[in-house]
């Protein structure tokens, strides 16, 4: 297994934002990750890409204990996170935003050359190649979701933590990004795992979902079996319709 | 090409100001000896304030320990070793000091540099006191086309490093973490090492300035070694002139201490006005400095925050 998730609790002073999360992902495989609102997706990423501690449990990156490295060390491991809020470097070209995550991430690539090289090529592969020279704040949102996303592939993760890069899109920029997603999945080959609301998105992309509702591991299986699975119509599909 | 001819160009001034130095006469080598010291302290400045955003009005620390430390040691080393030393030594010290005062950010690094700088000031003046000297005159200083040379050469390190550092794998390390510290360090940059090392580069050079001044001015003193007055100037030049890059601190020396003389000759009473609304006017209007706006007006480089 690439990373594993062992019983994972996390606390906010008395809030209790996640608890008893047990999964693993495997290599090259594309795990969903759904529920409601405050259900503890993003708390999920946090953790995993050390920005908060786990109150108890442990997660493993490849046979290695990650929890309690900094961020920077984790992203030198090959995990890469985007964020549900973009924060882009606005202050900064498209392109030197990309470069920055080629130059620090697991690649390390050192020169400033190749590493614009390979951040022209990322932004070709997400489609924001034109605004390589703009200045990130000049984007609009499915620009800044693209963004996010070229950020986190120039690290050259082996495993992607895609916190819905989709919401707030129209259908075809949703349909866009999919296939930019599978695109780039193959050509890099990298493990998927991804947050979203749009649960059409999500059956269309993913081998395997888990369901979170309230902190709590509710269901996990196919988009088939999640689909029809009760827990999850009563708890989560029931909500939403 | 076009970067080839920018260097023969940079070259043929250096050597030329460095030829000055043979003939000139005390004005125009003291002007200098002004400019060069400015745009030392202004391109240090950026390394860590301009590229990483950890504003610092207390730079000033590292001019007045540098001098403290040259004057401790002043008569035991070599006069140009004796330079050399403080600015190792106050670089050394502040990675130390680095770790804990880098740990704040914002608002509160602005107040906590400020108040670094008159902390170390007091704790000199009472070491001073403690050794009953008020004041450390400085007797057998190299000639002024000595000290003016010695600055001249600060000044073209200082620029070429922030130049180089600028264009490096550093220093896009450390734009982006001025531009968002945690996405920093989410996508691999290891924020707290680069901030520390960007402070104590930003310390070295002006240290070095810290020795050489005292050597001009004859004194040490730690009240005017430490005075609040240098620090304030170097951000206002490096503000006025953008912050960025190294052309930036250059143009903003160049053009303030020109408005200096001619002010500060004519009209001293409102130099201070209108340096106080001049940077009022340009972190408002103009946040990326001359050079950014002359860059972003004649070369289309798209470099303006909106
Ligand atoms: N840093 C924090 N401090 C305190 N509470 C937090 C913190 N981060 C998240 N929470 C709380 O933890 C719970 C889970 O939040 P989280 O952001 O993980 O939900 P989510 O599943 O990503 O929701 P959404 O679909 O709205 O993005 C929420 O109740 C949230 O308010
Ligand atoms: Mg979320």
């Amino acid at each position: 297994m690439l990373l594993e998730i062992n019983d994972i609790h996390k606390k906010f002073g008395g809030l209790v934002a996640l608890q008893g999360i047990n999964f693993s992902v495997g290599y090259g495989e594309t795990l969903g990750l759904m529920g409601a609102n405050g259900a503890g997706k993003t708390t999920l990423f946090s953790l995993i890409a050390g920005h908060q501690e786990p109150t108890l449990g442990s997660i493993i990156f490849e046979g290695q204990k990650i929890n309690r490295m900094r961020p920077d060390q984790i992203s030198a491991l090959g995990i890469a996170r985007t964020y549900q809020i973009v924060r882009p470097f606005r202050g900064l070209s498209v392109l030197e935003n990309v470069t920055t995550g080629a130059l620090y991430g697991a690649h390390k690539i050192r020169s400033i050359k190749n590493a614009s090289k390979f951040s022209r090529e990322i932004l070709e592969d997400v489609e924001l190649k034109d605004r390589a020279e703009d200045l990130a704040g000049s984007l609009t949102l499915a620009g800044f979701k693209r963004l996010e996303l070229a950020k986190a592939l120039a690290t050259g993760p082996k495993i992607i933590l895609l916190d819905e890069v989709m919401a707030g899109l129209t259908p075809r920029e949703v349909n866009e990004a999919i296939s930019i997603i599978e695109t780039c999945k193959r050509k890099y080959n990298l493990t998927v795992v991804v947050i979203e609301h749009v649960m059409k998105a999500l059956m269309r992309m993913c081998e395997r979902i888990v369901v979170l509702h309230h902190g709590e591991m509710i269901a996990e299986g196919t988009p088939g079996q999640i689909s029809e699975d009760s827990v999850v119509i009563k708890a989560y599909l029931g909500e939403q319709n | 090409m076009k970067n080839s001819l920018k260097l023969v160009l940079a070259v043929v001034l250096c050597v030329f100001l460095a030829g000055v130095a043979g003939f000139a006469d005390e004005y125009i080598l003291g002007i200098g000896f002004t400019i060069f010291m400015y745009i030392a302290l202004a391109q240090s400045w950026v390394v860590l304030s301009g590229l990483t955003g950890y504003i610092s009005l207390g730079h000033v620390v590292f001019f007045g320990s540098g001098a403290y430390v040259f004057i401790l040691i002043w008569g035991l080393v070599p006069v140009w070793l004796g330079v050399f030393c403080s600015g190792i030594v106050v670089g050394l010290v502040s990675l130390i000091v680095g770790y804990p005062v880098l740990r704040v950010r914002g608002p509160y690094f602005v107040i906590l540099s400020f108040g670094l700088a008159e902390l170390v000031k007091n704790l000199v003046l009472i070491n001073e006191a403690r050794m009953y000297v008020s004041m450390r005159p400085v007797f057998g200083a190299p000639a002024l086309y000595q000290l003016y040379t010695a600055m001249l050469l600060l000044a073209i390190i200082a620029t070429g490093l922030t130049y180089w550092i600028r264009r490096s794998r550093f220093g896009a390390g450390l734009r982006s973490i001025r531009e968002d510290e945690e996405a920093a360090e989410t996508i691999g940059v290891p924020v707290a090492k680069l901030k520390l090392l960007a402070f104590a580069i930003s310390g070295v050079i002006p240290a070095m300035v810290g020795a050489i001044f005292i050597m001009r001015s004859g004194i040490f003193q730690s009240g005017d070694a430490f005075t609040p007055i240098v620090s304030f100037t170097m951000v206002t030049m490096a503000i006025i002139g953008g912050s960025d890059d190294a052309p930036g601190p250059f143009l903003g020396v160049v053009f303030l201490v020109l408005l200096q003389e001619l002010l500060w000759v004519n009209w001293p009473e409102v130099y201070m006005i209108i340096l106080g609304i001049l940077l009022l006017g340009f972190v408002l209007f103009i946040p990326n400095g001359i050079y950014g706006w002359l860059s972003e007006k004649y070369f289309g480089n798209k470099k303006n925050v909106t």
